[in-house]
């Protein structure tokens, strides 16, 4: 069997996955100019949320990703309200925001493994129901079609509400000129909160959905953190086109990297783009 | 009556005083212009009053009420608006959304998701029209020539609709006929009742527009009072040319 038909399967799913971190941590980059390191672990709160829900507790699996995606939302506005926003008005430097938000991981990440033990866990019920689909010569199983969907709308509803709402346009002047944009009456705090609501749902579901299709631990934000983040440096940081196209690229960039080697690689592959990125466009695909 | 007025007014950036005790009272529908050599703290003068830097000590009293500290997003609340000597827009939006985003209705949940209503988008081409951009309503900002950028920046100020404009050096660099155009728009807010601060450093334009004159020297004020007789004397004219 050829292999190059399951190879752009993979690439489209990681990349979508990878997207999916990116487009929330961008949109917060966008408004805060800051690296908001607690955006991985977010996606395990998503995670977490629905396998206590929908596992432990036996609710309804739409609905425990309904209330994991809210509260992955309510845990980056609050990671916002009472740790970044007092340091904000302390005119703390973005350093400080950085190690701030790095505290904030960890102590979220430790809480998680106290509540639900380190050990891997799945989402899915039983691994044998998923719906597989054959596309061309590639499998893809019915989450991640689910994947792919989501990244697709949540692209297409991202770019809407930044383009087309009052909302998106504060946003977008404030990610121009915070200062400007307070002067002409925009709450830059305000829509800051809103900003971290909505990148931290989005990395909530990723979270989710990464758990239905591997699994998830505690540990599994790092990982998504980093890729996100790779995504958003090769695309041009704070740029939702840009981070997209980076996690597309990432995502080809690795799979194709271990075609004919070991898939240990795939990490190293990945640093290795971002430290081409960093010596040669180092502002990213988009960015100038 | 003072559209605006200040007491005491202090700011120093470490050892330099660049506000220095400066009182001040700006009467309402008039053009006042403040000048003053290079560093005598006007640009800071106008950065106190709008909240781009913290005041030290002193008060600023806009249209009867007193404010010992402004916080940048009230500042159209208080009914000021201003412009930047260095032109500062919102360079990723195009012409149009520079202008539009500032006429959000303020504190209203219900507006999050909407989009802009007919009345926003007829004020938009109003504006536009007036500084001259219209036709160029769809190009970004950052496309802008310098002189363009001026006037964008004039616009938006219009858009806000405020009381008190605190323009700095609007007239800077521009060739006559976007000049022209930026004269109208100064003179057309005074004749509306509107309060004009005016940084300016030509003394013909001052003339033109200024009802009354304010010379700040070091932080200090050097002289006030009606333009001709400020401009006739001889302690004003040596500050500028002595330095
Ligand atoms: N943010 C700041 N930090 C440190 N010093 C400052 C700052 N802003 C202004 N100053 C100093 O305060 C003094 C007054 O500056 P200001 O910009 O208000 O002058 P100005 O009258 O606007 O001059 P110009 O005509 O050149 O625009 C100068 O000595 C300047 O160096
Ligand atoms: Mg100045």
């Amino acid at each position: 069997m050829d292999i190059l038909p399951q190879l752009i399967v993979n690439i489209i799913i990681a990349g979508a996955i990878y997207a999916l971190v990116a487009l929330g941590f961008n949109l917060i980059y966008g408004a805060t100019k800051f690296f908001n390191l607690a955006h991985g672990v977010i996606a395990a709160v998503g995670g977490y949320a629905v396998f206590y829900f929908a596992k432990t507790l036996g609710w309804n699996v739409y609905l425990a990703v309904i209330i994991g995606v809210l509260l992955a939302g309510i845990a980056g506005y609050g990671l916002d309200k009472f740790v970044y926003l007092p340091l904000r008005k302390r005119k703390a430097s973005n350093m400080v925001l950085l190690v701030a938000s790095l505290g904030a991981f960890t102590a979220i990440q430790a809480v998680i493994a106290i509540l639900f033990t380190s050990q891997f866990k799945t989402l899915s019920y039983s691994v044998g129901t998923q719906r597989i689909f054959e596309i061309f010569d590639g499998v893809i199983t019915q989450t991640q079609l689910i994947i792919l969907m989501s990244v697709a709308l949540i692209t297409a509803g991202l770019i809407l509400l930044l383009y087309k709402t009052r909302f998106g346009k504060a946003v977008r002047a404030m990610s121009d000129d915070e200062e400007v944009a307070k002067i002409v009456g925009i709450n830059t705090n305000r829509i800051i909160g809103r900003i971290f609501f909505i990148g931290s749902a989005i990395a909530g579901l990723a979270g989710i959905l990464v758990g239905f299709d591997t699994g998830i631990e505690p540990t599994m934000g790092l990982g998504l953190l980093l890729k996100g983040v790779i995504a958003s440096i090769i695309g041009g940081v704070g740029n939702i086109y840009g981070g997209v196209m980076g996690a597309f690229l990432l995502g080809f960039v690795e799979n194709f990297g271990i075609w004919k080697i070991s898939g240990e690689w795939k990490d190293a592959i990945a640093f290795a783009l971002l430290i081409v990125f960093l010596l040669f466009r180092p502002k990213g695909i988009m960015n100038k | 009556m003072n559209a605006l007025e200040i007491k005491k007014l202090v700011k120093h950036f470490d050892g330099v005083y660049a506000v220095d005790n400066l009182s001040l009272a700006i009467e309402k529908g008039k053009i006042a212009a403040v000048i003053g050599p290079n560093g005598s703290g006007k640009t800071t003068l106008i950065n106190l009053i709008s909240g781009i830097v913290p005041i030290d000590s002193g008060v600023v009293i806009i249209n009867g009420v007193g404010a010992r500290a402004i916080k940048p997003y009230n500042v159209p609340a208080y009914g000021i608006t201003r412009t930047f000597q260095e032109v500062r827009l919102f360079n990723q939006m195009t012409v149009i959304d520079n202008i539009l985003v500032v006429l959000t209705e303020r504190n209203v949940f219900g507006a999050l998701f909407e989009k802009h209503s007919a009345h926003h988008l007829k004020r938009v081409e109003e504006v536009l029209i007036k500084v001259g951009l219209w036709e160029k309503r769809s190009a970004l900002a950052q496309s802008l020539s310098y002189g363009q950028r001026k006037l964008l920046e004039i616009g938006r100020a219009l858009a806000m609709d405020s009381e008190v404009f605190l323009l700095d050096e609007p007239f800077a660099g521009l060739f006559p006929e976007m000049l022209k155009i930026m004269v109208a728009a100064v003179k057309d807010l005074r004749a509306s009742g509107k309060t004009v601060v005016l940084i300016e450093h030509n003394m013909d334009l001052i003339r033109e527009l200024a009802d009354h004159v304010v010379v700040l020297d070091s932080g200090k004020l050097l002289a006030e009072g009606k333009s001709e007789e400020v401009l006739s004397r001889p302690e004003v004219m040596e500050a500028y040319l002595g330095e």
